[in-house]
């Protein structure tokens, strides 16, 4: 069983226990162990936050669409729920802890799975180097520097200067809105950001030289 | 005798094959008069070298440009009606010029009341006195934009410095990503700045009863009024920090709560003109002249 694996059923093991090879992968990988000592450590602090509701069918859909969105779940793939409902043993023990739990554990997950970087030194403070930005707009991106590519040197580091602070702008104004969503200056920061991009995508399809 | 002349006469062949390329990269200045119609919009684009804009008398367009190569060509037309001149710079060989060749130099004359747009990679673009709207955009050219008044003024730059003076009754709308903006004894009823990374530096004393707007993310901001400004100003930053040695009366409401040393709000004498400076992680200082 390799990482992948192992956290793909990361649900099922928190609740259950996990089997034999679950058990041995966990023993020899530091990296799952963490994770899984980390969503203990949640799963204990979740019972604090009694009395619970199940999550309504919105909070599936949210995660399972930010687990795309961050490519950590691919098209044609049975969705989250359809996961959770093909261990119909497990099904019927769900209680409303499970639910918030494995809730709360792919959260984690993908939000530790899309921070993690086991090589560099502790976290940023500055988005900038820390939050990639989504697939969809790096792809976008590295055609835009594709597109400067002919230009002068000094040209291009300036698009591709420009295109990672520009990024960093919207991921810290992304944040920022997130954790105030009644923020209108925070609203305003994320808009100005879209725009600085905006400008900048403009700026590199102008023909210069017809 | 025979090889002697053979080499001496090998030796002005590759003398002259030499001196072709330098002949050929020698300046070809041309001039010409372009008429155009009151209210009209002149367009150039050049990549790189200078362009210099100036306004001038009369009801033409006077347009001097320096090439450096036959590589490139100065293509200029003025559609029928006359409301627009077009000037373009072209590469006419297959063969890519360097960029000495490349460069092409332009001082324009524009008449009063004539618009201009003016699109640069790297060519550092100049304007001064116009009486019409300005529309500017370099990738890394220096903008300097000087004595306009009653006049739009967009700019864009990524990482192109941008400096604005002397600017009167002006709707300015200025977006950097990396290039610094600095605008001095800039008024009007909208001045609006927006950069990444680019520092802002704005003197004089925003009048107009305007309204002014100065947002960056990572960028400091600094402003420097005078005793006599009549504002009504809020400073915020997120994550970096606010200074003020500037005399406000502090105000009662706000969109926001002030947080010393992140944010600040007060108004200076009866505060006509809204001033919001806005940076995400950098540093604003406003200061008294």
């Amino acid at each position: 069983m390799n990482c992948q694996q192992f956290q793909e059923i990361l649900p099922y093991i928190i609740e259950s226990g996990g089997n034999d090879e679950e058990e041995d992968h966990l023993q020899t990988c530091p990296a799952c162990a963490e994770l899984v000592q980390d969503l203990k450590y949640i799963a204990t602090q979740a019972k604090l936050l009694l009395p619970m509701h199940d999550p309504s069918p919105r909070v599936w859909t949210g995660i399972e669409e930010s687990l795309y969105r961050q490519g950590l779940i691919q098209e044609g793939r049975t969705s989250l729920m359809g996961q959770i409902t093909i261990f119909p043993t497990q099904s019927k023990s769900w209680t409303p802890m499970g639910w918030l739990l494995a809730a709360a554990a792919l959260t984690v997950f993908s939000v530790l799975l899309v921070n993690y970087r086991p090589q560099l030194p502790p976290a940023q403070t500055s988005a900038q180097n820390s939050i990639a930005p989504p697939a969809a707009q790096e792809t976008a991106d590295q055609q835009l520097i594709a597109e400067v590519s002919q230009r002068t040197p000094a040209v291009r580091r300036a698009y591709e200067d420009s295109l990672r602070e520009v990024n960093a702008y919207i991921a810290d104004a992304e944040q920022a809105v997130a954790s105030n969503p009644q923020d209108a200056g925070a609203r305003e920061y994320l808009l100005d950001a879209y725009q600085q991009k905006e400008m900048l995508y403009e700026m590199a399809t102008v023909q210069t030289l017809p | 005798m025979k090889n002697l002349a053979l080499t001496a006469g090998l030796t002005m062949v590759g003398i002259l094959g030499a001196a072709a390329p330098l002949a050929l990269a020698t300046d070809t200045r041309s001039e010409s008069r372009l008429d155009i119609a009151p209210g009209g919009t002149v367009n150039l684009v050049n990549n790189a070298g200078v362009v210099n804009v100036h306004a001038g008398a009369g009801r033409q367009v006077i347009l001097i440009s320096v090439t450096r190569s036959p590589k490139i060509e100065v293509d200029q037309s003025t559609t029928p009606d006359r409301q627009r001149v077009k000037i373009n710079t072209h590469v006419l060989s297959e063969q890519l010029p360097t960029d000495d060749e490349a460069r092409v130099d332009y001082d324009v004359t524009v008449p009063v009341g004539v618009a201009v747009t003016i699109t640069t990679a790297t060519a550092p673009i100049t304007v001064d006195g116009l009486r019409g709207d300005v529309v500017l955009a370099s990738e890394t050219g220096q903008i300097v934009v000087r004595n306009i008044s009653k006049a739009h003024v967009h700019i864009r730059g990524v990482a192109a410095p941008i400096t604005l003076s002397g600017i009167a009754n002006g709707h300015v709308e200025i977006t950097s990503s990396g290039g610094a903006v600095e605008l001095r004894n800039v008024a009007g009823p909208l001045v609006s700045v927006g950069t990444t990374s680019g520092n802002i530096v704005y003197q004089g004393d925003c009048s107009g009863g305007g309204t002014y707007t100065l947002a960056t993310h990572s960028g400091a901001i600094d402003v420097t009024l005078p005793e006599t400004a009549s504002v009504d100003l809020s400073a915020r930053s997120i994550s970096g920090f606010v200074e003020n040695d500037f005399p406000l009366q502090q105000k009662t409401h706000t969109s926001f709560v002030p947080k010393p040393g992140s944010s600040f709000a007060g108004t200076s004498l009866s505060g006509s003109s809204s001033v919001e400076l806005q940076s995400f992680s950098g540093r604003i200082r406003v200061k008294k002249q």
